[in-house]
């Protein structure tokens, strides 16, 4: 059956209307922005609340909003376990290290990367960020086309393209400061169109709390388990539920888009205040998520109604159950999930080659010429992303995962090592990013259908993939970090007076610098015993 | 144990401990499948002690990843920005020491 809206004009007036007020954001933005301060981090002056408004936004996509309620019809109750971790990733990657960049000012976590190991470390890094966020950036375009696709009946490539270039454009004009109050205003629309229109469904479908979806449908549990049974079953073995922590957890938190939105905090404490209203606007966008997985579930096995494209059904049951109008607003709701995290994804691209990689190659490049490399970057960065959508995989939700544990093993052990670690090793990080992330990609389904650690959705979302190669490459790093720092002819690669002065700068000691900081030889020893542990039960066979 | 040592070894409490309990707010379904007997018992007649309609092991993971983090996460902001101003009056100390000793 296919579902799509009654009225293709009301769905047009509601994309019109939210498309001008994005582009008017992006025009006022693009008035404030005159320095690359302003361009990439948006002047270090967002408050608490647009901030954390602004971080629920980018790190709920159209992956919260559309491929998590498909997700939940094919694993039910695990999935949304997997989904509740991700919570966590902006208040644990603003306590483990992003107050601390906040305090040197860095635009992206790259450009930490480039003060603290080099210029080689950071190009490695840059390049798989790059990568990273073009994966992101490709499922958020998916979703997108999805959407204009069911607002408009057309097909889904001339969906695609008509709303990745009006994405691109609008994000390209304001910079950061576009990005972010968009973000802010993104959050409100979507999570008005993921909760209140889920009232009316779940009022239809018999809830009593049907007026506070994210949590009172607990009295249609018992015709849920009449009708399916199962769906409340932890399916999975334990090493499911752990193997989340290296790939989902450990990955994010390195997501340059996630941390570019604490570097704009107004001060490293707004950015901790700003954390506190990220977990309650997320929270209450991820509820409605779950609601939405539950009532999609319910709607095919009560009704008998099949969806062809179960990252539509949101979009479905609002068709199904709610007026056009309800509808349309719910498809404006995607629009900007998929808008916002776009916005973060490019606005990343652009930070991480116009200042970190220009900053490299073309260190004498004045500032003007570097930003209009980086808007040049950006628009690159969407262009390739809306290319890479026209053979989209089966769930919009697989590519943006499986990236995940690529930047668990490539770029989470530079980060977190470097920032705890003065021993950390240039020359240990760029050997075990890149085998790490090299192995990561060889052991996947997606490129050598014969070489693949564990099978199914778990190895197809990188978890038994991230299990084996993220503690490999935390181990690698520590001890190839301790070999080289010990050896006359690798001097060249240990840590200087300069980079350890570095660590305890941006921890907040100012001036006072203390050798025996941050130099334990035990600890990292005793990581790299849990890291083999991980590793050893990460090979053993998955079921 | 001077200042500094104690302030060192204060953050890298700090960060074991708000690390910890994010993982555990996060990952708290974990616990309901290492220890089974945590768990709701499903019936064909409907849900045995569970919470608002719902088998605890799906409500409470749901509750700690929004309301258990956002308090976590209050606490963390009260906890880290005092730390801060702990960390900032050391620096201060410093600065001025230094500038008493050029002077």
């Amino acid at each position: 059956m296919k579902y799509v809206l009654d009225n293709v004009w009301i769905g047009l007036f509601v994309v019109v209307v939210l498309f001008a007020a994005f582009y008017y954001v992006g025009w006022w933005a693009s008035r404030k922005t005159s320095s690359e301060e302003d361009f990439y981090a948006a002047g270090f002056s967002i408050g608490p609340v647009t901030n954390g408004l602004g971080m629920a936004a980018t790190w709920a996509s159209l992956a919260t909003f559309m491929g998590v309620i498909a997700l939940i019809q094919k694993l039910q109750v695990p999935f949304v376990y997997l989904w509740i971790q991700w919570s966590i990733s902006i208040p644990l990657l603003t306590l483990l290290y992003g107050t601390s960049l906040r305090r040197m000012k860095a635009f992206t976590p790259a450009s930490f990367i480039k003060n603290r190991y080099g210029n080689g470390a950071a190009i490695c890094v840059v390049f798989w960020m790059c990568l990273v966020m073009v994966m992101y950036a490709l499922g958020q375009m998916i979703g997108l086309g999805q959407a204009f696709e069911m607002l408009f009946g057309v097909p889904y490539n001339t969906a695609l393209i008509v709303a990745g270039i009006a994405t691109v454009g609008f994000i390209t004009m304001g910079g950061m400061y576009g990005a972010s109050y968009n973000a802010a205003f993104q959050m409100v629309v979507m999570t008005i169109a993921m909760v209140a229109p889920m009232g009316a469904i779940m009022k239809q479908m018999g809830a009593s709390g049907w007026w506070f979806p994210p949590l009172l449908y607990g009295d249609m549990v018992p015709n849920m388990l009449a009708a399916i049974p199962t769906f409340f079953d932890m399916k999975y073995d334990f090493r499911w539920y752990f193997a989340l922590i290296p790939a989902f957890t450990l990955g994010p938190v390195a997501l340059p888009h996630l941390a570019m939105r604490v570097f704009t905090s107004s001060s490293v404490k707004s950015a901790r205040w700003a954390v506190v209203w990220f977990t309650i606007f997320l929270g209450l966008l991820f509820c409605g998520t779950y609601t939405a997985g539950f009532a999609g579930n319910y709607f095919r096995a009560t009704t008998g109604n099949i969806i062809e494209k179960a990252d539509q059904t949101i979009l479905v049951l609002n068709v199904f159950y709610n007026p056009t109008i309800v509808a349309a607003f719910v498809m404006g709701g995607a629009l900007a999930a998929g808008l916002s995290t776009i916005g973060g994804n490019l606005m990343a691209i652009a930070g991480l080659v116009g200042n970190d990689l220009l900053g490299i190659m073309a260190p004498n490049m004045d500032r003007k010429r570097k930003m209009r490399w980086g808007y040049m970057a950006l628009g690159l960065g969407g262009v390739a992303a809306i290319l890479l959508a026209f053979k989209p995989p089966a769930f919009l939700v697989t590519s943006v995962l499986w990236a995940f544990g690529l930047l668990a093993c490539t770029a989470s052990p530079a980060i977190l090592l470097g920032v705890w670690w003065k021993e950390a090793n240039k020359l240990a990080l760029i050997i075990s990013s890149t085998v790490c992330g090299i192995l990561y990609i060889i052991i996947s389904p997606h490129v050598l259908k014969t070489i693949v650690i564990g099978k199914g959705l778990p190895a197809a979302l990188g978890m038994s993939g991230g299990m084996v190669t993220v503690p490999l490459s935390f181990g690698l790093f520590i001890v190839l970090s301790m070999v080289f720092n010990r050896m006359e002819a690798f001097k060249a690669f240990a840590p200087t007076l300069a980079d350890k002065q570095l660590v305890d700068r941006i921890h907040g000691w100012g001036e006072e610098y203390e050798e025996s900081r941050y130099q334990s030889t035990v600890w990292p020893l005793v990581a790299v015993v849990v890291c083999v542990i991980v590793l050893i039960w990460g090979l053993q066979p998955w079921s | 144990m001077n200042t500094k040592e104690m302030l060192y070894k204060k953050e890298i409490r700090i960060t074991i401990i708000f690390t910890l309990l994010l993982l555990l707010m996060a990952h708290s379904a974990s616990l309901f499948v290492l220890f089974p007997g945590m768990q709701s018992k499903i019936t064909a007649a409907g849900v045995e002690g569970g919470f608002g309609g719902f088998p605890v092991q799906y409500i409470v993971p749901i509750l700690l990843g929004w309301f258990g983090l956002a308090i976590l996460c209050v606490v963390m902001a009260l906890v880290c920005n005092k730390f801060d101003d702990e960390m900032e009056q050391l620096a201060n100390d410093t600065k001025a020491g230094r500038s008493r000793e050029t002077a």
